[in-house]
């Protein structure tokens, strides 16, 4: 199964990721609108994007009580619009807040892997997202296993 | 007032949305700072396809609403902040500032940009550019959140550097980051320092001109917008990705942009260096000293030797502009910018400091009391140079000013800043102050007769550069680099001291610059085929935008800011180097090559070819007419056609 994987040290705060996946979510260039999200930390000297991991364990696809979200052939959680009630409990279920709420169509959205052809890792410069084959469907706790061994390695605090 | 003025958009009815062209916002966000008052304006379709926005859309609302008699720190100076179509687009470096208004260097037009967040922050509030007008009657500073446009009072902002303010604002408005842009000025904005700049972003500089002068005259501490929520809609978004990926694999392969996409302006220093064009010691030399070996100085030297991460300006793949920390010294551990090339020269060959820290360190004091820092090294250098033969005490100066002393630059920044002491009569520039002192004072000084600063350049090894600085209408340089050059019909290389040539090349790329600068984009991610970027612009608009018509167009807008400086008494008269900075170097790869031999045949080409009158300075008739500008005829000539 493909995921997307992200670098935050390669992440340069350019924010085209947004740009990128708002156009794939709405049709136009509108950041308030994207499901990818780059923080700033460290003040305002470094960066990360964030979007849903697309967990195992859908707990937004658990939580919905209509059974608005499904899985997509590319792996992805994804919710129907025409079941969705905007109800909003998906996007309070979710741990990593990733899944959205759109005061203008009244549904949730969140990221659906772009079906297959991921725009954000397409038009990050700096391939701080990345579209890869993994091995386990647990890999994000994988991810964070090997960056803390890292980051202690190095010396990071 | 023209048939074709901006002022009729008032009149124009509220455009429907799907009237106007993709890329564009459709508004102007209107603010006097006397009164209070903010309203929006629209503009229209065709007023886009004719000033597209940046500079295009800046001189033309500059010529319409700023008469002779409005000097730079008069009330009803426009102080014109505007973006362009491409601005929060994919397109790389999209997130540009144009800054337009009467400027305190010249006293005349000026066109001076910076990137960052601005320009795609206000595009995604719905603006295409903001107009100032007034003098507010206390300081403030101007918000932007959406359809939510305030001044607020900013006097606990006072005397805050621009970074101290966009900390301070960013903790008001609890957004960090990119969430929010800041523009802003520093102390020397404050107290009126002519050359002073307004920074914003941590790190981005317009800073030509004194236009930080007039936003300081103007009592405005700060803009500041909340990155919009807005949709911005392009005639044809798979076409703008397809343009940016184009324009990008350009910067990325281009032997022209290939450098510059890998090391930013870095490798310049060296680069430079080698043909002469790197200023050491306020134009006294050309020759690095013997204890510095240059290879320290190649570009990934400069970077690698800080902690540093990429900090690119919105959509930008560059990898250019980086934000670092102080290594080792008495500032150990302060963040910084990383210098561009022209602080690397600014702050440090100019003025003799061959320290890469003590550079990095200085340049960032500069951006955060905000003066142009290639003002500031030609000044700075020129009081070294004083100091050293004479024309300058230390007593004077109230301390020691050696060459290459970045400690002691900074703290005479810092008198400039305040205006104290000497610091009073630097603040007006290198010209004004040595003017004021004359004699041998005066001929070591760097600047034009004009007014404007000379970029970080020895320009006696690129006299490209000078005729440009010395002809411009901007405050600072206005044709641009010479990139492409074959597909505007120039041949791909010149002699560089065939004055001829030069001036023949200085002509022909005229109108890039301002096309570029119209876009919202940056100057170095428009370093591309024009096709490439007309492509970008005619998928976002819709338009079929063609490479003549970018030309074209840029000509026009030069011909307005011309029409605009005459109207203001600035002519052919000043299209002089100052002594200094038209000499001809001593020693170094250009040893001996004397521009000032041929200075005088170099503005006779120029002048036939760009078809102004070469007495009068003035677009001629047969000009105007072909760039479309009719409507200036008579302002100009003085009779109707
Ligand atoms: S994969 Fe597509 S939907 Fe998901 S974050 Fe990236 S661009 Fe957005
Ligand atoms: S496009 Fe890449 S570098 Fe730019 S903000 Fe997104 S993840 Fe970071
Ligand atoms: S090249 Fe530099 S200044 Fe230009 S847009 Fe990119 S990061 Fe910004």
């Amino acid at each position: 199964m493909k995921v997307l994987k992200i670098v935050p040290e390669k992440c340069t705060g350019c924010l085209r990721c947004e740009l990128a996946c708002s156009y794939m979510q709405t049709g136009a260039f509108q950041p308030a609108k994207s499901v990818i999200r780059v923080s700033p930390y460290e003040g305002h000297t470094s960066y990360a994007p964030y979007t849903c991991t697309q967990c195992a364990e859908g707990w937004c696809m658990t939580a919905c009580p209509v059974g608005a979200i499904t899985i997509t052939p590319a792996g992805a959680k994804d919710v129907v619009d025409d079941r969705c009630v905007g109800c909003k409990l998906c996007t309070i279920a979710c741990p990593y807040g990733t899944i959205f709420y759109d005061h203008d169509t009244r549904k949730a959205f969140k990221c659906d892997l772009c079906g297959g052809a991921p725009a954000c890792a397409e038009a990050c410069p700096t391939a701080a997202i990345v579209y890869e084959e993994t091995t386990t469907a647990d890999w994000l706790a994988d991810f964070a296993v090997e960056r803390s061994a890292r980051l202690l390695a190095s010396g990071a605090r | 007032m023209s048939p074709t003025a901006l002022t009729r958009m008032k009149a124009a009815p509220h455009a429907h949305a799907e009237e106007i062209p993709g890329g564009y916002a459709g508004k102007l966000l209107r603010v006097n700072l006397t009164t209070g008052k903010i309203w929006s304006q629209p503009w229209t379709p065709d007023d886009m396809r004719l000033y597209v926005g940046g500079v295009g859309l800046g001189a033309k609302i500059l010529y319409d609403e700023v008469g002779p008699r409005v000097n730079w720190d008069h009330p009803d100076n426009r102080l014109i902040l505007a973006t362009g179509p491409l601005a929060g687009l994919p397109v790389w470096g999209t997130g540009g500032l144009t800054v337009v208004t009467r400027g305190a260097m010249t006293n005349g037009a000026t066109s001076t940009q910076a990137n960052g967040f601005f320009g795609a922050c206000l595009k995604f509030s719905g603006y295409d550019a903001i107009v100032i007008q007034g003098r507010a009657p206390r300081w403030v500073s101007l918000y932007i959140n959406d359809d939510a446009v305030e001044l607020r009072d900013a006097r606990h902002l006072l005397g805050k550097d621009t970074w101290e303010t966009q900390d301070a604002l960013s903790a008001e408005h609890g957004l960090s980051g990119h969430r929010l842009s800041v523009y802003s000025i520093g102390p020397a904005g404050e107290n009126l320092v002519r050359f002073a700049a307004i920074q914003g972003d941590y790190g981005h500089v317009a800073s030509k001109n004194g236009c930080g002068a007039v936003m300081g005259k103007k009592r405005l501490k700060a803009v500041c917008i909340v990155r919009g929520t807005r949709a911005l809609a392009a005639a044809d978004s798979r076409g703008v990705i397809q343009a940016a990926d184009d324009i990008a694999h350009d910067l990325k392969t281009d032997p022209s942009a290939r450098s510059l996409y890998e090391w930013g302006t870095l490798p310049a220093v060296t680069g430079l260096y080698k043909m002469g064009v790197l200023p050491i010691k306020n134009y006294t030399t050309n020759l690095a000293p013997p204890d510095v070996n240059m290879a320290d100085w190649e570009g990934p030297k400069l970077r690698q030797g800080f902690d540093h991460r990429g900090h690119q300006c919105s959509a930008c793949g560059m990898h250019h502009c980086h934000i670092q920390v102080i290594p080792k010294g008495k500032h150990k551990g302060e963040l910084v910018d990383e210098p561009e090339y022209e602080g690397w020269s600014g702050a440090g060959w100019a003025i003799g400091c061959t320290d890469p820290v003590a550079v990095a360190w200085l340049n960032t004091r500069i951006d955060r009391a905000c003066v142009d820092v290639n003002e500031f090294g030609w000044l700075c250098g020129w009081v070294m140079e004083g100091i050293e033969t004479g024309y300058i005490t230390r007593a004077q100066l109230g301390f020691d000013l050696r060459w290459g002393d970045a400690e002691g630059a900074a703290r005479l920044l810092q008198l400039i800043s305040h205006r104290k002491g000497l610091g009073d009569l630097l603040a007006e520039g290198v010209k004004r102050a040595a003017e004021k002192l004359g004699g041998a004072a005066q001929d070591a000084a760097i600047y034009t007769l004009k007014g404007a600063s000379p970029r970080g350049h020895d320009h006696r090894a690129r006299w490209d550069e000078m005729l440009d600085t010395c002809t411009a209408s901007t405050g600072t340089l206005e044709s641009g680099i010479p990139v492409h050059v074959t597909e505007v019909g120039l041949p791909p290389r010149i002699n560089p001291f065939n004055g001829e040539e030069v001036a023949q090349q200085v002509a022909g790329i005229r109108g890039r610059r301002h096309f570029e600068d119209s876009l919202g984009a940056c100057i170095f991610t428009t370093r591309t085929r024009l096709e490439n970027i007309c492509r970008a612009l005619s998928a976002a608009t819709g338009w079929h935008y063609t490479v003549d018509e970018s030309v074209r167009f840029g000509r026009r807008t030069a011909a307005i800011l011309r029409a605009f400086n005459l109207r203001c008494g600035i002519g052919p008269e000043v299209e002089h180097p100052s002594k200094r900075y038209g000499s001809t170097p001593t020693d170094g790869p250009a040893k001996g090559q004397a521009i000032g031999q041929q200075w005088g045949k170099m503005l006779d080409t120029w002048y036939t070819l760009v078809g102004y009158d070469r007495k009068t300075g003035r677009p001629k008739p047969e000009t105007l007419k072909k760039l479309g500008l009719d409507w200036l005829h008579k302002d100009l000539w003085g009779k109707k056609r």
